[in-house]
């Protein structure tokens, strides 16, 4: 057992479940979407990414790159969300369907990360 | 990959970027956790970005204040815990980036990078230079006034500083990195199309012959200039094809052997090194008594020469090792002695000598012998090696007649080969001519001119873009044009054509009527005045126009088709 790989996969895969957790629901009902889970997965998108820094094999920038797409999103829909409830107040549909499908297209990069990695390790078990 | 210096901050970074990951995190969350009250007094939560907000500031100790209400205790109490965790988290980020910048193998990286990128923008033709001193520093410079660029590779810091601080225009990119190495070496671009040779000068021969070989494994069309002081040695590298080998102690027994029996064509030959003018004679050696010190390398090849052209010579070496493998000739004329002093020097007989050689490796022993040669002996010639040529003031004195100096002889023989190539073949080729002819060549080059110019002309579409535009046109052009004087309709420019370089083989003093091909090499000798005009003929329509035809090109003329 690898004690790094432990610990990236289970950053990886944490920010999978986290961001899925804050996607899942009605795409026009801001209730169904947790503020904290969008930060617990923010947070730990932004430490699966450091995780990743400096690898220099291939697999390891093809992740990287996934990894800074999915906090990028993430950022981006947090920025949105603070932006409207500071000037507008309310969060009407349209917003919040922004909001939910940035944190969407979060969502697809982190799994295209897990499948990277996942691949990778059975590849390597060989 | 490419940029490693990038990737090396990357994975330092790790750590410190995660530290302040989790520790912002930590404070965050504590603050979105514990309530405080705002200005009515009722319990409220912090929004996310306000917490973010307040951390943020806190952390990078700029300190705005309480915001957006004043704290309650609860909330004091953890600020001044996470304050603590996370200044020192920003600080440790912060302090590990600074470290990492004045890190020696990242400096080192960034140095590369951007050596690297100096020698992808370097469009122009270039030498790479291997080890800075005094004799490689004296090729750049000649180089560059030549309008070829130079690349250093060299090992020690404090020379590259010393290259930098020469101040060289243009600049002259240098990478510090083993001169051996082959990575190094691709680096400074010695596959490049545009490095036109390779310079290795180092005093170790072993080292030369390393650097060769892995040059020419590298880049097998490269040019190689590279010093070696052994025959064996010449004959190794000559057989795996680098095309300038040179030993500096053959060098000097061929030119003693040169200035003994053909005078002539050694001066022509100087002059064509750009050693010496025309008008200066190289020394010249009468039968008498010579007298050497020092049997090394050079005391060798001297000997030999002398020896060959019957010549009586006695010689003298301190070191017995030397003296160890001796042929039974040598053993006769070869003497050891505890040291150069006056005695020994009365021994050899330097009373009587006509010429005293001065050539063991020691500057210092070099000169001492000569002074005490001189005073015991006031009309004997002094001959001095001189291996420093940071020594060359005090070598300049009158006790001393011809001075002998290895590094110089390699730098202009390195400065030709590289910059002329077409006059290190003439001067190959010469090497045949009889004393007489040699005679007559450097009196036609005198009639032209005291200090004639020596230059060439490549007929490509580059450097003399009318003369190829006519050629591809099949137009009929001799030698004799480049003679044609641009003042005066049939008058004729003093010049004097050395040698056509062509493909299929060269033409030695080719006659007026021979006709210009593409792409040959011209080497002519002529005055200020001929070469400002040749250029002009070389690559200007209407110039070529009056020298080909012999008048004025006319556009009306042509148009209406009037003469």
């Amino acid at each position: 057992m690898n004690l790094d790989k432990v610990i990236s996969g289970f950053f990886i895969i944490l920010a999978m479940t986290l961001n899925f957790g804050f996607f899942y629901g009605d795409l026009a009902d801001m209730a169904l979407h947790d503020k904290y889970e969008l930060f617990a997965a923010i947070v730990v998108n932004i430490i699966a990414t450091v995780l990743k820094l400096g690898d220099r094999t291939q697999m390891g920038s093809v992740l990287l790159a996934t990894s800074l797409v999915a906090v990028i999103q993430l950022i981006a829909a947090a920025s949105v969300w603070t932006i409207a409830i500071n000037t507008v107040g309310v969060i009407d549909k349209e917003l919040s369907s922004v909001i939910v499908s940035l944190s969407g297209g979060a969502l697809l990069a982190n799994i295209t990360s897990v499948f990277l990695y996942v691949g990778d390790t059975l590849k390597s078990r060989r | 990959m490419k940029n490693s210096s990038l990737w090396i901050i990357l994975q330092r970074m790790r750590t410190p970027f995660l530290v302040i990951v989790i520790t912002y995190t930590i404070s965050i969350i504590g603050m979105l956790i514990i309530p405080g009250l705002d200005n009515d007094g009722k319990v409220y939560h912090m929004s996310i970005f306000d917490a973010f907000y307040f951390v943020t500031y806190t952390a990078t100790t700029i300190g705005f204040g309480e915001v957006p209400y004043t704290f309650t205790y609860p909330q004091r109490i953890w600020v001044s815990f996470s304050i603590y965790l996370i200044v020192l988290g920003w600080f440790y980020g912060i302090g590990t980036l600074v470290a990492l910048l004045q890190d020696k193998l990242l400096i080192q990286e960034l140095a590369k990078n951007r050596f690297k990128r100096q020698i992808k923008n370097l469009k122009e033709k270039y030498i790479l230079v291997l080890g800075y001193n005094l004799a490689t520093s004296e090729i750049i410079k000649k180089a560059l006034d030549s309008g070829i660029r130079a690349v250093v590779i060299e090992k020690d810091e404090a020379k590259i500083n010393e290259l930098l601080l020469e101040n060289f225009t243009p600049a002259v990119p240098v990478l510090n990195a083993d001169v051996h190495n082959p990575q190094a070496l691709e680096t400074a671009g010695v596959n490049s199309v545009y490095c036109k040779a390779v310079v290795a000068l180092f005093q170790d021969d072993a080292l030369n012959t390393r650097i060769a070989l892995t040059v020419k494994i590298l880049n097998p069309k490269v040019r190689l200039a590279v010093k070696v002081t052994t025959q064996a040695g010449v004959e190794n590298l000559e057989d795996f094809g680098v095309d300038i080998v040179e030993n500096p102690f053959d060098i000097i027994a061929s030119q003693i052997n040169k200035a003994l029996n053909r005078p002539h064509l050694l001066t022509l030959e100087r002059w064509i090194y750009g050693s010496s003018k025309l008008t200066d004679s190289f020394m010249r050696f009468s039968p008498g008594q010579y007298v050497m010190c020092g049997f090394g390398r050079m005391g060798k090849a001297i000997y030999k020469v002398l020896k060959e052209n019957g010549l009586e010579i006695k010689c003298i070496e301190k070191d017995a090792v030397k003296l160890k493998y001796l042929t039974d000739d040598e053993r006769d004329d070869v003497e050891y002695v505890e040291s150069y002093d006056k005695k020994a020097l009365i021994g050899v007989g330097v009373e009587q000598a006509k010429y005293i050689i001065v050539g063991t490796k020691n500057d210092t022993i070099n000169l001492s012998i000569a002074l005490t040669a001189k005073k015991l002996n006031p009309n004997i010639i002094t001959i001095v090696r001189e291996n420093e040529m940071e020594d060359f003031s005090i070598f300049q004195t009158d006790k001393i007649d011809r001075i002998f100096m290895p590094s110089r002889i390699l730098i202009d023989k390195t400065i030709n080969a590289i910059i002329r190539p077409s006059a290190d073949i003439f001067v190959k080729n010469i090497d045949t001519l009889s004393d007489k002819d040699a005679q007559s060549i450097i009196k036609t080059l005198l009639d032209i001119d005291k200090d004639p110019i020596l230059f060439e002309l490549k007929v490509t579409k580059n450097e003399s873009f009318e003369l190829f535009k006519r050629l591809e046109n099949k137009t009929t052009i001799t030698l004799d044009l480049l003679r044609k004087s641009l003042k005066y309709k049939d008058h004729l420019n003093n010049v004097f054509i050395f040698m056509i370089l062509r493909r299929s083989g060269e033409i030695m003093f080719p006659s007026w009527e021979e006709k210009l091909q593409k792409d040959d090499i011209v080497l002519i000798g002529c005055d200020e005045h001929a070469k400002e005009e040749i250029e002009l003929i070389a690559n200007n329509f209407h110039e070529f126009e009056f020298a080909f035809y012999g008048k004025e090109h006319s556009l009306l003329k042509k148009i209406f088709g009037k003469e």
